[in-house]
């Protein structure tokens, strides 16, 4: 038996990142500050609907679409911003000199700049040269934001493995790309998991500034409600318990595939 | 040593402190936002201008108190009057049931109608004639309702502000903006930038009257508000000021 700490001090790595606490899979009380965080969620969401059903019931039927424009940005970057990283994250490893440049390059720049001003530099100021729609610049810019900050896990993640876990690979006869996907990216995937969960769910948070593009997600659903009957306290707290409650299940989802991913050191 | 210099700045923060509270008994503080060019825009020096502006300002002086205009976002405008972060709202507010319920607002000061903008060489002749079509407008503002209310089946896509809409149509990606008649004469007539691009295609019937807004129950303030209105009417420098931002035709 390992000791408890064993996986989330590997390598030495600390994470630090804007993203959801992931809660720890071993934790096994039932009161933690994951469940308190949820139910108390879940309850104050559903108390203000059934005791006012004006204006908070109004609010909520007000946002389905919003949730699912919100989800549909998320998951797209995410389909496009784990590849970008993991490719970031070996071009930061890479001996070749060029691409090691390129990709130390994108890092340096991307992350130098709000995620905030790309938005606004790929939908406003590049429709110059090409034209794509809000749901699109949202995912080119939240994507390459996002790629470069998941690249430097992927660095590190792939640092962390013993160097000699690819010596013994090499020796066996694998070349350098089978080495990296076969031995060592398998073994770094675990130590990874947890900061690109923790970047996926900052990323859901982000989305929220895509409404100055007016993409309709829940931030704009609910600024245009806002705009028409001036419920401000109404409806930013329906908003802030609807992200909590997002936030709080992706943050088991990662929870529980991170424990899934762990199952062997438990043997 | 010590003890002379802390009395010193002891009188120095109350002299300060009366100071302000002299200077703040009549002074309000207006929320404007200055992205409504010709009724409120920023000028080359950042300071608030623009019809509604010179029109509070105006009012101020004729009912004996003192403003100070500062630039306020309008997404949360009302929030900000709602909670007494400022006194007026001075921004092009159309005057509405739905305001109404929530906020006070003085007497009319100016009568709009909202105007469709479409990039130059198209046409439309109703509302109805925008069904299926990408339309912007400024979120949280009449354009944005009229459309809901007119329910013709276009795709409503709200904006920050209004010069992002007419920039994105400008583009390609919308297909017409909808805004108050003033917005939309200035950025057809007088935008350089845009000059040529532009068509103000069609306006509705129904007119809109501005006011400005207060919180629910400063009817003091209203009432000083309304005889400043009264006063910059009869003495015509209402004229002078339409004439200044409008331009002599209207």
């Amino acid at each position: 038996m390992p000791e408890p700490n064993d996986t989330h001090s590997k390598g030495n790595i600390v994470m630090v990142t804007d993203g959801g606490s992931i809660p720890d899979p071993r934790e096994w009380r039932l009161i933690n500050a994951w469940s308190i965080a949820l139910v108390g969620a879940v309850c104050a969401l559903f108390a203000l609907c059934l005791l006012w059903p004006e204006p908070y019931l109004r609010i909520l039927l007000y946002l389905p679409d919003g949730v699912l424009i919100t989800f549909k940005i998320t998951v797209m970057s995410i389909c496009c911003a784990v590849p970008l990283g993991l490719l970031t994250g070996l071009g930061r490893i890479s001996r070749n000199r060029v691409i090691n440049l390129m990709a130390s390059t994108y890092v340096e720049v991307v992350r130098g700049i709000p995620l905030l001003v790309q938005l606004f530099y790929i939908y406003y100021a590049l429709s110059r040269f090409f034209q794509v729609s809000g749901i699109t610049s949202a995912v080119i810019a939240i994507s390459v934001c996002y790629g470069a900050y998941m690249g430097e896990v992927f660095r590190a993640g792939i640092m962390a493995i013993s160097k000699g876990q690819s010596e013994a690979a090499r020796s066996l006869g694998l070349n350098r790309f089978q080495t990296m996907f076969y031995v060592v990216l398998p073994q770094a995937w675990r130590t990874i998991l947890p900061p690109v969960g923790n970047e996926c769910i900052a990323m859901l948070k982000d989305t929220s500034l895509v409404s100055i593009m007016a993409v309709p997600d829940i931030m704009q659903r609910a600024r245009s409600f806002v705009g028409t009957t001036y419920l401000y306290f109404e409806t930013y707290t329906v908003i802030a318990l609807i992200y909590l409650i997002i936030t709080l299940v992706l943050s088991k989802c990662v929870s529980i595939m991170e424990s899934r991913l762990n199952y062997y050191d438990g043997k | 040593m010590f003890r002379g210099v802390t009395l010193a700045l002891l009188a120095l923060l109350m002299l300060t402190l009366f100071g302000c509270q002299a200077i703040a008994a009549e002074k309000y503080t207006v929320a404007s936002d200055c992205t409504w060019p010709p009724m409120e825009m920023l000028n080359a020096q950042k300071q608030p201008e623009g019809y509604s502006t010179d029109y509070i300002r105006a009012v101020a002086k004729a009912a004996g108190f003192e403003v100070d205009v500062r630039n306020i976002a309008w997404d949360g405008i009302f929030g900000g009057v709602a909670t007494g972060k400022y006194d007026i709202v001075a921004s092009s507010t159309t005057i509405t049931p739905e305001r109404q319920k929530q906020f006070d607002f003085s007497d009319p000061y100016y009568e709009v109608v909202q105007a469709v903008v479409l990039p130059a060489g198209t046409n439309i002749k109703s509302l109805a004639d925008l069904k299926g079509k990408k339309v912007g407008g400024q979120i949280g503002t009449t354009g944005i309702f009229v459309m809901r209310k007119a329910d013709v089946g276009a795709d409503l896509k709200e904006y920050d502000d209004v010069g992002l809409a007419i920039q994105d149509m400008v583009g390609g990606r919308l297909d017409a903006v909808i805004c108050d008649s003033p917005v939309a004469m200035f950025y057809v007539n007088k935008k350089a930038d845009y000059a040529g691009k532009l068509n103000l295609s069609f306006k509705t019937d129904d007119k809109e009257y501005y006011g400005f807004t207060v919180r629910k129950g400063r009817q003091d303030l209203v009432d000083k508000l309304n005889k400043g209105i009264r006063q910059v009417k009869e003495s015509g420098l209402e004229a002078q000021l339409i004439e200044k931002w409008m331009g002599p035709s209207k």
